[in-house]
């Protein structure tokens, strides 16, 4: 906080200029800064592989974006009035805390500790991952109960270090952690030898094989050894905002419980008798009202943005360089053995 | 015994001798300077042997195993098993590493604001023209607003367009001012005077001449840039090497007379102002300038209303001006340390105020010792402004790394950085050797390499 009190001078003097004693966190919904701003503000992590990507045309893309455009749709009725702010992980939390993004949607762990010292709220989890390992498929290893010893390329400075710290303790492994800033650096360093592992979240591991010389001689082990579940952030004391975030989450994750997708949305609409679809639609009832929405919100949001299994197959889908099956994973509906649940739309 | 003739007595050279083979041409400078003995003849082999076997290495990937024409990394891996570089990807990501996520209908912008900056300058290398500080300042003062009005598009408010219309009209006046620079007028001020009758009369009355006619520059500037329509383009589209030269530019341009006027301000005799020179020298050099960018960007909005909602970008340029200006007061104080009191004394002593003696007599003295570390720093100012990235605006240094994390382009992380090197050494070499330049033409008796 030193740093805090010796730019405080040079604040004060500037809040003084602006001749306002308003403090800034003044309580406008952020419903309506939005609305009256004509965009939503959209934070993303630098770019990564199948989350938030980047093309060489400039357009942004991927399954994290994806829920700024479902709430943009929601909100708009057009899913790309987004203005994207992409930061490092290490400003991600003062950028949502001093009102600069709206929204936060970039892999990023709910933890107690966050959710309640940030100022920040988890609204749902919109992906299930978890820590793994990774290493050459001719070195025979089964499992990670077998990486007695080895030399491990890590991430520092984040939880999945902290996590395999705590991982080789627990089950005595004497893991020798190799810790690298870069991620390309930390990559390279595995391919050419440098780690017997690699270990990040599972869904990074997969975008780091995609990038290896040869992709068929690596493999991620089966273990799990952390809870990573990921989903977008809002900030605290804003529960109609919380609420429109994560019913636009909820959205798609119904849509695909219910079979609508983007292409067949106008048609179960036109045809459907249950009555929740029809409520969700915005056909019958006014569950819109609560939310500060058009009673089309949803069907926006499907129509315009996707249900999840569509965007999980767009972004981490087997066509695309993640290749995360989904089939037995948490991220499979509930229906399917997996996590994801909606709550009733009613 | 034969007598002595006059032509006897004459001394004729013969010519010298030419030095020994071995210490001439080529072959004299290697053995002075690279085997002038067994030690000297080992380190130049092993000098030699370890600079071939990088330039191969270098050669081999860039050159000899590179790919040029690909779809994705993955085809260049597939051609190369990584012995190569994949400009391929370069290539496609190039309109992005250059202007960033500026739309490519508008990028002609860009270039424009570049090309009428340049032009702007050139009359620094005229000869003839006369008046050069003033092109300087006009530029520094006056550029900034045109440009801004340009990149940004759409309506920017009354005071912008004053702003870019004078800009327009000191532009048109320097250029106008080489015109008659060239047809052997004195200045462009001179043939108004004469065009407009006042050539005899009163030295006073010249101001109003000058004065009138940039009025009507101005309007006829004015009206001319009240018919562009520009599509706006946020200021969170702008990127690549355009948002790193837009912030080092203004930080570099700024730097100079901000830092000047620190510095006199520092060695002031006037305890407020010197005690708040010292202070904001001290506080502002003793913080990275990373701190700094974040402060301005992310803890300064939490004190300010949310409805003023300032600009990223203005809060970035204004933290790298106020660094830079607090790095580059110290190298001015140095200087002005480097000037001997006589020059002061005797400044005083012919009874120049305190101004006068500064710009006519300190300044220049000063300014010239100067040159090395001024242009030591703006090579440091350009490089430290990749910092941005941080607080996530795309400059070029994160466009490059962003490029290797496209799908299509994964795990491309070698080629995009030595672009970035490649971008960055051009620059700085020029900075610098315009500076040995400087140092030659202005630095008189101290230039010395």
């Amino acid at each position: 906080m030193k740093k805090v009190s010796l730019f405080g001078l040079g604040a004060g003097l500037l809040a003084a200029l602006t001749f306002t004693a308003e403090p800034a966190s003044a309580q406008q919904s952020t419903l309506d800064i939005v609305k009256s701003r004509g965009h939503l503000r959209c934070q993303l992590g630098t770019p990564a592989p199948g989350w938030y990507m980047l093309s060489d045309t400039g357009k942004w893309s991927g399954f994290d974006y994806e829920n700024c455009r479902a709430v943009s749709a929601a909100i708009f009725g057009d899913p790309d009035k987004i203005e994207v702010q992409s930061v490092t992980s290490a400003v991600r939390f003062t950028a949502m805390a001093n009102g600069e993004s709206d929204m936060l949607s970039r892999t990023t762990t709910w933890t107690l500790f966050r959710e309640t010292q940030l100022g920040l709220d988890f609204t749902t989890v919109s992906f299930y991952d978890g820590q793994g390992f990774m290493v050459l498929k001719d070195a025979g290893i089964k499992s990670a109960l077998e990486l007695k010893g080895a030399t491990v390329c890590v991430a520092t400075g984040t939880t999945t270090e902290l996590n395999l710290t705590d991982y080789s303790r627990t089950n005595g492994l004497d893991i020798k952690p190799v810790v690298f800033e870069d991620s390309n650096v930390r990559d390279n360093t595995f391919f050419t030898g440098g780690c017997d592992a690699i270990t990040n979240d599972k869904s990074s591991l997969a975008s780091t094989r995609a990038k290896a010389p040869d992709v068929s001689i690596f493999k991620i082990l089966p273990e799990t050894i952390s809870k990573e579940p990921l989903g977008p952030v809002v900030r605290q004391n804003d529960s109609q905002w919380k609420d429109i975030v994560q019913w636009s989450v909820y959205t798609m994750i119904a849509a695909e419980e219910y079979g609508m997708s983007s292409t067949n949305v106008d048609k179960v609409l036109a045809e459907t008798t249950n009555p929740e679809i029809k409520r969700m639609l915005g056909a019958e009832g006014d569950l819109n009202k609560g939310l500060g929405l058009e009673p089309k919100w949803a069907y926006n949001i499907i129509k315009m943005v996707g249900n999840y299994g569509e965007n999980y197959e767009e972004f981490m889908g087997e066509k695309t360089v993640m290749n995360i099956p989904r089939d037995g994973s948490p991220n499979a509906l509930w229906t399917k053995g997996g996590l994801l649940y909606s709550p009733p739309f009613r | 015994m034969a007598e002595l003739t006059h032509t006897d007595a004459v001394f004729t050279p013969k010519p010298s001798q030419p030095p020994p083979p071995n210490t001439v041409g080529v072959v004299g400078w290697l053995r002075k300077n690279l085997f002038g003995g067994p030690f000297d003849s080992v380190m130049t082999i092993i000098g030699a042997g370890l600079l071939a076997y990088f330039a191969y290495g270098l050669f081999q990937y860039t050159i000899v195993n590179a790919v040029w024409e690909a779809d994705s990394y993955r085809e260049c891996l597939d051609v190369t098993q990584g012995a190569g570089a994949c400009w391929a990807g370069v290539d496609k990501w190039m309109n992005n590493y250059l202007y960033g996520r500026y739309p490519d209908a508008e990028q002609w912008r860009v270039n424009l604001g570049g090309i009428i900056l340049a032009v702007w300058l050139a009359p620094f290398w005229f000869e003839k023209v006369t008046q050069k500080i003033a092109v300087g300042v006009s530029a520094v003062l006056t550029y900034p607003f045109l440009a801004g009005a340009l990149f940004l598009g759409g309506d920017n408010g009354l005071f912008m367009q004053a702003m870019s219309s004078v800009a327009l009209t000191l532009f048109a006046a320097v250029w106008l001012n080489v015109a008659a620079c060239y047809s052997g007028r004195r200045s462009l001020g001179a043939v108004l005077v004469q065009v407009t009758g006042f050539a005899g009369k009163d030295d006073r009355l010249y101001k109003w001449v000058y004065l009138a006619a940039f009025a009507v520059g101005f309007v006829v500037a004015f009206i001319f840039q009240s018919t562009w329509n520009l599509a706006p383009v946020q200021t969170t589209n702008w990127g690549g090497l355009f948002l790193t030269l837009v912030i080092s530019g203004i930080g570099i341009s700024t730097a100079l007379p901000s830092g000047v006027i620190l510095a006199l301000g520092r060695r002031s005799k006037m305890p407020v102002i010197r005690v708040f020179c010292t202070a904001f020298i001290e506080l502002f050099r003793s913080v990275p300038l990373i701190t700094i960018l974040f402060m301005a960007v992310t803890m300064m909005p939490l004190f300010l209303p949310v409805t003023l909602n300032p600009d990223k970008l203005v809060l970035v340029i204004v933290a790298v001006c106020i660094f830079a200006a607090a790095y580059m007061a110290e190298i001015v104080r140095g200087g002005l340390q480097a000037i001997n009191t006589g020059q002061y004394e005797a400044a005083r002593a012919v009874g120049l105020n305190y101004w006068k003696m500064m710009t006519l007599i300190v300044m220049p003295q000063a300014l010239k010792l100067m040159i090395p570390n001024i242009v030591g720093n703006f090579i440091g100012l350009l490089k430290d402004t990749t910092l941005v990235s941080i607080i996530g605006l795309y400059d070029i240094l994160l466009m490059v790394r962003a490029s290797g994390q496209d799908p299509k382009w994964l795990g491309m992380h070698t080629e995009p950085m030595l672009f970035a090197a490649f971008v960055f050494f051009v620059i700085c070499f020029a900075m610098s050797k315009y500076s040995q330049h400087l140092e030659r033409t202005i630095g008189g008796g101290y230039g010395r390499r």
